[in-house]
């Protein structure tokens, strides 16, 4: 029976790998959905998207910081770091999915969702799923087992931390073993709240814990973070409500500016879009396959940054403006044959994978 | 908006499949701009739908190209039958500006004083998103000034020019250049 707690670094660093699949997981859903706002509408909401996808590629570096501190070798290409999406995140008792949607009322719903505090008491809970699907939060020693919530996942993760050093200085060692030069600091990385530092200790593994949870969630008594930010589950909320929340407000009841929202200004692009379901083919397919391509680029390109050079940060910077015409490309096309909906990016990077290591491996035996 | 019927729907897809032919990109990249039903409703309310039709009838009915030939062949006949013409001509090369650059330019005065006045045959930008998706931008691998910025750091790579229908594989010149800022150069 598998348990909450982590009693080896390696466990640790399993977990650690789950954290950056999970950080990164949100990303295609906020990034689509900010994309397919139509341009000169919803600048709220772009706004609002904005910030929290680039506070997402900052937890993302957070927890890549966490694993190179313990020794542990980031890799966003292994096959299965992208999720199938749609993808089932923990949810107490039950879960939900995150799919790539458009900018609307169901999206937003499923961000909050995603943001949304948690109230686990740190256990894991049995939820079966059929094979192949992507499920994030679970054990990394059980399909089976699931964290109750993310807020208990990462509560794991700082026990382990915690325990395992106790345990390692009680020997006169550390868990903290990694090279510092593999940290990724805040020259690496910009334009985001909250700031970068290295993990070289207990005491800044924690902050960096920390850090993830309540600009997410907020604290437990306020929907600010530590560094008095609004939490991303509040500025979320804030589209539903159509008001900006300011100093002092309880949860739900924001009384700052009011806001507009149009939900219909979004380009009507199919949900959780596959490039099977595209004309084989065509010039929309090889677009489709190009974003594929390119966000595989964008990946490979960060895994070398969080493998020792993190000067390489800001030559994926072009990657995402790439990646991003290549979307907003996608989404103002009609998809064929689907009802009167649009193309969409499909996220599907192991096939890119793949494919490029299939290439590689035939280069070798003509070579 | 509401949805467009089908005659409407198809009219579009001529449209698309003619500026596609004259702008040398495809249709796929020309929908990417989000433009393509303002600049039908721009032409069309300019020299009107009447005139749309014909130039867009005239690509219909051109012969298929089939091999080297058979494009020489088509080409001949666009240019004799739309390009050449006194009257389409000047609006299937105003419509070729459009897309580049996102404005109507106003017509020649002979094509007014021939065929009539056009009241809103003014020099005009479509709209402010119009002058962003300029196909020159991509054309020239740049961007336009204060909108669509490539990102920090990137003009430190070559600018990347994409290849177009009809482009040959060489000179080298003519080869799309790879994505990324050179990682290695990238200075610490």
């Amino acid at each position: 029976m598998p348990s909450s707690k982590i009693t080896t670094v390696s466990e640790l660093k399993n977990y650690l790998y789950l954290a950056m699949q999970l950080e990164h997981a949100t990303l295609p859903a906020y990034l689509t959905a900010l994309y397919s706002i139509k341009p000169g509408t919803n600048t709220d909401a772009v706004h609002i998207l904005r910030v929290v996808a680039v506070e997402e590629m900052l937890h993302l570096t957070i927890a890549a910081n966490l694993l190179n501190a313990i020794g542990g070798t980031p890799d966003l290409t292994r096959p299965g770091f992208v999720p199938s999406y749609p993808t089932y995140l923990p949810d107490g008792e039950t879960d939900f999915t995150v799919g790539i949607l458009r900018f609307g009322k169901e999206a937003v719903e499923t961000f909050k969702k995603i943001e949304r505090p948690s109230k686990g008491d740190g256990r894991l809970v049995r939820r079966s799923y059929a094979a192949g699907t992507s499920v994030l939060g679970r054990h990394p020693e059980s399909d089976e087992m699931h964290f109750y919530s993310i807020g208990d996942f990462y509560k794991a993760i700082a026990d382990g931390f915690e325990l395992l050093e106790a345990e390692a200085q009680g020997l006169g060692r550390t868990i903290f073993t990694g090279d510092p030069k593999r940290q990724v600091t805040s020259e690496y990385y910009y334009s985001g709240g909250g700031t970068l530092f290295a993990v070289t200790d207990l005491e800044s593994a924690k902050r960096a814990i920390t850090l993830v949870m309540t600009q997410g969630e907020g604290t437990e008594s306020s929907i600010y973070d530590g560094d008095d930010e609004l939490s991303h589950y509040y500025r979320f909320d804030q589209l539903t409500h159509g008001r900006y929340y300011q100093k002092g407000d309880e949860p739900h009841h924001p009384t700052g500016p009011a806001l507009t929202v149009d939900w219909e200004a979004s380009y009507p692009i199919a949900a959780n879009v596959k490039l099977a379901n595209f004309p084989a083919g065509t010039e929309l397919s090889d677009a489709a396959r190009s974003f594929n391509q390119a966000y595989a680029k964008f990946l490979k390109t960060i895994t070398r940054a969080y493998d020792g050079k993190p000067e390489l940060l800001l030559a994926a910077v072009p990657l995402m403006f790439d990646f991003r015409n290549l979307i907003t490309e996608l989404v103002r096309n009609p998809l064929p044959d689907s009802a009167g909906c649009n193309a969409a990016p499909t996220f599907e990077i192991d096939a890119v994978t793949a494919a490029e290591a299939l290439a590689a491996a035939r280069e070798e035996v003509v070579a | 908006m509401s949805a467009p019927k089908t005659g409407e729907d198809s009219r579009l897809d001529q449209f698309l499949a003619f500026s596609a032919e004259v702008t040398a990109f495809g249709v796929v990249a020309l929908q990417g701009t989000g433009q393509a039903e303002a600049y039908l409703r721009t032409v069309d309310g300019v020299v009107g739908t009447a005139l749309v039709d014909e130039l867009l009838g005239l690509h219909a009915g051109a012969p298929r190209a089939a091999g080297n030939e058979g494009g020489a062949a088509r080409g001949v006949h666009l240019r004799r039958t739309i390009f050449g013409d006194g009257r389409l001509g000047p609006v299937a090369r105003n419509i070729v500006k459009l897309w580049y650059s996102g404005v109507w330019y106003e017509l020649p005065a002979a094509w007014t004083e021939s065929y009539g006045p056009a009241p809103k045959d003014v020099t005009f930008v479509v709209s402010p998103s119009s002058y962003v998706e300029g196909l020159l931008w991509t054309a020239i691998g740049a961007h336009p000034a204060g909108a669509k910025a490539p990102g920090y750091g990137s003009w430190a790579g070559p600018p990347r020019i994409p290849r177009f229908a009809g482009d040959r594989l060489s000179p080298p010149a003519a080869e799309p250049v790879d994505g990324a800022v050179d990682a290695e150069r990238v200075p610490a």
